[in-house]
């Protein structure tokens, strides 16, 4: 018995090396960083930066776009997800096909497209401009970096709630209508509660790529709106990166804030990601 | 009624997430290079894509990076499943919670986090390092797939495997692979698809030479990408499309009408395997057409769009070295990377002040100019001017100059412009682009000011910032090589740019004007260079003299509008209006009142990145 | 028995092409316990949805208590059901389960309180109102979603197989449990199932369904003792069905041999099908026998032994307390009253609607 587990042991030490080099100790690296200045003494500077204005209000704007696109993710994700599971099966295999696919094409490119298309004279121009309506401008607002995290993120939210709602049986619908409960008693009484592990995988996998993104405020956000991935990404950039790792620091407490209080059980996430990557 | 809502419901969600698919299709045919500007209809970009060395090599990299990160994934995360599962259950949460940080954590900081071990521990950036980052990315995914076969697999199946006289061995080769493979399966296809989506953690670890379709994207998203990455996307879409689409509706005998999950995902598990060995073979074909009198490897670091990709062609087949080109946008980030040593170049094209930063930095390598006898074609006047921030013309070999300006439309814009003050009138307002990086903008408000643009001093750095924070709610942008699309699209009306874009601009949009303001404003050099840890000097010196060879400087200019500082090269310019233009060429008057930037020091640099921060996290309000 | 509660009219219904109800006529009479029976796919608990609610058929009415009630949404019906798999809503108490339909209907505190006690009580689980419904054993969670639905005092209660995840112990006591409840509630039931078993123990009427028709209605002594058809005979106990010629009223011809019976009214030389019960068939000496033939099975069934004796050509199937090792030779009798004639199917359609699982 001892033998067979000191194998196992031995079998296993190439996976257990991979994660203690790999993961544990790049993490290590980014408390050291950020913990030192430019010449290794230890500071707390690169922490306290972030109560400088222009550091907190782009924390702020993060955490505000952050919040508002998981919310409008949910909404619009919650009868998405509602219809498709009401649908017979041969349609709903299609429609999570139609769902997935998009994810085939480079999300920095959809991104570009998007920009194209609320740009000033950009295609939703041009077709506003039939119904007359011009001056329709929201391209470097926080109003494009939303749209632009809603497009991105929605599938993160869409098969989570999926997944719960199909797995929750026809009957316990049925049954809470049999008891006399209508369409709307039956939702918030019954199906919302049920799909609330589903709902919390959803916020946690739309919040944190969301509240740290970079690439979407660049591209949508016209470089006027900083937010707080921006900020590290131009401090490594800038070749700053102690306050860089300082940042992610910042950033990483709000990560596992999150994480509790969307109660993150891991093999709730852990389906879902396996689901949103088919 | 009811159901016909939910169908509108569903149309709409469809349409919003294949909007840009569709707007990215169409850019495919589109004859403009401007997204979203229908110029009638086209293949070109088709048939010019598989000339296209850079984005195939872009792809190849892409596919072999997300092969091998996928299969080692696999390898170690399912040899992990097996062996964790055995083991107390205290020690598997732990080893399990931690498989899983790099999935729950933000993409930023477990890319930061893997570019500070590497750089920490002195290792350089290379293709190993993006791999080490992808293989780790991809083990939870592959773990989240095997893990549920294997703790679903029954132990007595091993166990009669043995009974019946199997090997160990044997008993894990035919009983346990066998029943974990589907697990398997998926998590290397997951990993796969997740390595060749990713574009953060290879932007953080990848070393020089080593560009992905998604870094690729995104250095070139600034300043217009090229449409053979429309077409190539289309070609990539359009294949899963078909092959997903044929799986689950093509005619099958066995799809009974209730098609379960399980069918769709084994299925679907199928198509990925079929499409990972189609788009295989489409490489492997490109791949052997590759190098034929090949003598050695050439790292170049440029500024984007800022070379005629013929030359490189021209290049590599007149002396057989291979040329990895790569573009940064601003000269503090390609400093950054040099500076570190995440990645070694052989030769780079820094901007003036940032020759001097690094000269002082003492990061270049002297140029043996034996081997660049074609210097003789650069003016003696710009060699002058190069000697005030390269005294003795040791380091850096001029490859463009110019001017920065404003440039604005003719038709959105009845005042008359001279002075900077109109990047600062309210009636601009979201009209105005801005340059984005440090040194130019502040070049606007310290020259409106009346300062040096070279200043230290702290008082008028403040009012400059103020300036700069009160000018920020009528800015539209701050953008970097994106303006052009913009100007020339008449989506904005003023954009501060440098005098070499202004010549393209116009003519595509005929309405835009240069002016560079009576205030003064800053003259640029760009240079080669060689930088301390350069691999192949001899390759970068024969580069160096490559591109001061008229013919090419010529090849150059007329590509990238950029003017040169080769006498012999505007020689040999047929437009007689463009060899004497003043935006081009401007005369004395104008370059009497404007300066270099000088390199201002650790310590100034850090007063203006501070500085610059605050107006970056300024309210736009 | 009372008046026809509810009444199905010409009910049709088919997803896409395939015919699950076709023309179903059937009533159910107040303080009836009936069963609708038969293999899977038959219909029976497309019916019971139709009934419910939950689905709602192509053609034909729904008529409750003398009301067309085809095209009332479920939550205004007034009966309840128990489900397959419970259906449970885990995310409450067994408490909130039970108070769910009362508190939808707005009833007051006390009476809802009052209610779960009465309902707890009833269904044998007093003081479980505090736990959470999957910490519940499958009995358990079956006796509260029977609890769930009989607080609303439904006219009708329809249970959908909630016997079938139960293990044959508990099936059996939850079988007269059942029974227990009804005749305290003095509602009616309405019963699916598939377990013929279960049906006789518990029915007052039960209907035998195949490929959605209606196959026979009757008591379970009238379904057993006398099934109209061979599906009838072969689904509902073991039987003997041998194919034979009436020769004439009360004799009967199979297996080469003449029996008497006690049928009439069938026509002289008309092909039809011979039941018999294996618990009908004697075996006797061989010379006692109508007809002779050699034990070739043999397995010990507890009560009784059950055995398989080739008899001219026919592997008969026999019950008996009396036991006959492999090998003897036997005679077989069987009474006159045990022998039930049967018409074969006349068409290739009727024939469709016959032995099928």
């Amino acid at each position: 018995m001892n033998k067979a587990r000191r194998k196992n042991a031995l079998l296993a030490s190439p996976y257990i090396v991979w994660i203690a080099a790999f993961i544990i100790i790049p993490l290590l690296f980014i408390g050291y960083y950020g913990f030192t200045d430019r010449e290794g003494n230890f500071t707390w500077e690169n922490i306290t930066t972030i109560v400088r204005p222009e550091y907190y209000n782009a924390l702020g704007l993060s955490l505000l776009l952050a919040v508002i696109s998981t919310v409008i993710c949910l909404l619009l994700a919650y009868p998405l997800a509602y219809i498709l599971r009401n649908m017979n099966m041969s349609k709903q295999g299609f429609i999570v096909f139609v769902f997935i696919l998009p994810m085939w094409m480079n999300f920095l490119l959809r991104t570009y497209a998007w920009q194209a298309i609320l740009d000033i004279n950009g295609v939703l121009d041009h077709f506003l401009a039939m119904f007359g309506i011009t001056d329709f401008n929201i391209i470097n607002t926080p109003a494009a970096i939303v749209i632009g995290m809603v497009y991105d993120f929605l599938p993160f939210m869409v098969l989570p709630i999926y997944n719960v709602l199909v797995k929750i049986d026809d009957n316990v619908i049925n049954a809470a209508r049999d008891l006399g409960a209508n369409f709307w008693q039956t939702l918030f009484k019954i199906i919302l509660p049920l799909s609330k592990p589903g709902i919390a995988s959803g916020i946690i996998m739309v919040f944190v790529p969301a509240l740290t993104t970079f690439v979407i405020s660049d591209i949508l956000g016209g470089g006027k709106l900083l937010l707080i991935g921006n900020l590290v990404e131009n401090k490594v950039k800038a070749d700053n990166l102690n306050l860089g790792a300082g940042l992610s620091l910042v950033l990483m407490i709000f990560i596992i804030i999150n994480m509790l209080f969307s109660n993150g059980d891991d093999t709730d996430v852990n389906t879902v990601k396996k689901e949103v990557k088919k | 009624m009811k159901n016909i809502s939910k169908k509108i419901y569903l149309a709409l969600i469809i349409l919003f997430l294949y909007l840009p698919i569709f707007v990215l299709i169409v850019a495919s045919f589109n004859d403009s290079k401007i997204l979203g500007n229908w110029d009638g209809f086209t293949l070109n970009w088709y048939r010019e894509l598989f000339d296209n060395a850079s984005i195939m090599n872009a792809l190849k990299t892409t596919l072999i990076l997300a092969l091998l990160a996928s299969i080692i994934a696999t390898v170690l995360g399912t040899l992990a499943c097996l062996t964790i599962s055995k083991m107390k259950k205290s020690t598997r949460t732990i080893i399990m919670s931690i498989t899983n940080i790099p999935m729950l954590n933000a993409e930023i900081v477990t890319a930061l986090a893997f570019m500070l071990l590497f750089v920490g521990l002195g290792i350089s950036l290379s293709f190993s390092t993006v791999l080490i980052a992808h293989v780790t990315f991809c083990i939870p995914y592959v773990v989240l797939n095997v893990m549920p076969k294997v703790s679903q697999m029954d132990n007595n199946m091993y166990e009669a495997a043995l009974d019946l006289g199997a090997t160990p061995f044997q008993a894990f080769y035919k009983v346990t692979i066998p029943e974990i493979m589907p697990g398997v399966l998926s998590g290397f296809l997951m990993s796969f698809t997740m390595s060749l989506d990713d574009f953060i953690i290879t932007h953080f670890t990848r070393g020089s030479g080593i560009d992905t379709l998604s870094t690729k994207i995104y250095t070139s998203v600034r300043k217009g990408i090229q449409p053979e990455m429309y077409a190539l996307s289309t070609i990539l879409f359009v294949t899963v499309f078909v092959l997903l689409f044929l799986v689950n509706y093509g005619p099958s005998t066995k799809a009974k009408k209730s098609v379960t999950t399980f069918v769709f995902k084994s299925k679907m598990r199928v198509a990925m395997v079929t499409a990972v060995v189609l788009i295989f073979g489409v490489v492997g074909y490109f791949a052997l057409k590759d190098d034929k009198n090949y003598i050695g490897d050439l790292y170049v670091y440029n500024w984007g769009e800022y070379i005629d990709p013929e030359v490189i062609e021209l290049f590599e087949e007149e002396t057989g070295y291979k040329v990895h080109y790569e573009e940064f946008e601003t000269n503090e980030e390609m400093y950054a990377i040099i500076a570190k040593g995440a990645r070694s170049y052989d030769v780079i094209c820094p901007s003036d002040y940032m020759v001097e930063k690094m000269i002082q930095n003492e990061l270049l390598a002297e140029i043996d100019y034996s081997n660049v006898p074609n210097l003789q074609y650069i003016g003696e006047q710009y060699m002058t001017s190069a000697e005030g921030f390269d005294p003795g013309n040791k380091y850096c070999v001029p490859y463009t100059w110019g001017t920065v300006g404003i440039m604005y439309n003719k038709t959105m814009v009845d005042d008359e412009v001279n002075s900077w003050s109109i990047l600062f009138d309210e009636k601009y307002e979201g009209q105005i682009l801005m340059q984005a990086s440090v040194r130019d903008a502040y070049c606007v408000a310290l020259s409106y000011l009346g300062y040096s643009i070279n200043t230290l001093d702290e008082d008028e750095l403040k009012e400059a910032t103020d300036l700069l924070i009160s000018q920020k709610p009528i800015v539209q942008a701050y953008v970097i090589d994106q303006v052009r699309d913009k100007m020339i699209k008449n989506a904005a009306a003023l954009a501060v740019i440098y005098s070499g874009e202004a010549i393209y601009m116009q003519e595509e949009n005929p309405n835009l004007e240069y002016v560079v303001p009576d205030e003064g404003s800053n003259v640029w050099i760009d240079g080669w260079v060689i930088p301390k840890d350069c691999q192949n000097k001899e390759a970068a010196e024969a580069w160096i003299n490559f591109m001061c060879d008229p013919e090419i400087a010529l090849m150059n200019f007329e590509y990238i509008t950029y003017s040169t500082p080769n006498e012999a090269s505007r020689e040999l310019i047929e437009d007689e209006a463009i060899r004497n233009s003043q935006i081009a060429f401007p005369d004395d008057a104008v370059l009497s009142r404007c300066h270099v930037y000088n390199y201002l020091g650790k310590e100034g640099d850090e007063l203006y990145d501070y500085y610059w921060t605050m107006v970056g996290g300024a309210s736009s309000e | 028995m009372g008046n026809k509660l509810i009444d199905l009219q010409g009910i049709s219904k088919s997803y896409g092409k395939h015919m699950v109800l076709d023309d179903l006529n059937l009533y159910i009479r107040e303080n009836e316990f009936l069963t609708l029976l038969g293999p899977s796919g038959c219909g029976k608990t497309t019916t019971l949805r139709i009934i419910g609610g939950f689905e709602s058929p192509d053609t034909g009415r729904v008529v409750f208590d003398g009301q067309d009630i085809t095209n009332l949404p479920p939550n205004k019906r007034h009966l309840n059901t128990v489900f397959q798999k419970y259906a449970l809503f885990t995310h409450m108490t067994i408490a909130e389960n039970i108070a769910f339909g009362l508190k939808i209907k707005g009833k007051s505190k006390a009476y809802i309180d009052d209610k779960i006690k009465y309902a707890l009580k009833l269904v044998n689980l007093d003081g479980f109102e505090n736990r959470m419904a999957d910490s519940l054993s499958g009995g358990q969670q079956q006796r509260i979603a029977i609890a769930r639905a009989i607080v609303n005092e439904p006219k009708v209660l329809l249970l959908d197989e909630p016997l079938g995840a139960l293990d044959l112990k508990l099936r059996q006591d939850m079988q007269y449990e059942l029974i227990r409840l009804k005749n305290e509630l003095g509602i009616t039931f309405v019963f699916v199932t598939h377990d013929q078993e279960e049906a006789l123990t518990m029915s007052d009427t039960i209907v035998v369904m195949n490929q959605g028709y209606i196959q026979q209605v009757g008591t379970p002594e009238n379904i057993y003792n006398e099934p109209e058809n061979a599906f009838v005979a072969d689904f509902i106990g073991d039987s003997n069905i041998i194919p034979g010629t009436m020769i004439e009223d009360e004799l009967v011809e199979f297996l080469g041999t003449k029996f008497k019976c006690v049928d009439k009214g069938f026509g002289n030389n008309k092909p039809v099908d011979v039941v018999i019960r294996p618990e009908d068939v004697e075996l006797v000496t061989p010379d006692k026998g109508t007809i002779k033939g050699v034990v070739t099975h043999l397995i010990f069934k507890g009560v009784h032994y059950e055995m398989e004796v080739m008899a001219n050509g026919y592997e008969w199937l026999v019950q008996s307390t009396k036991m006959s090792p492999v090998g003897t030779e036997v005679g077989i009798k069987v009474d006159p009253f045990n022998i039930q004639i049967m018409n074969k199917p006349e068409s290739e359609d009727e024939e469709a609607v016959g032995v099928d699982e």
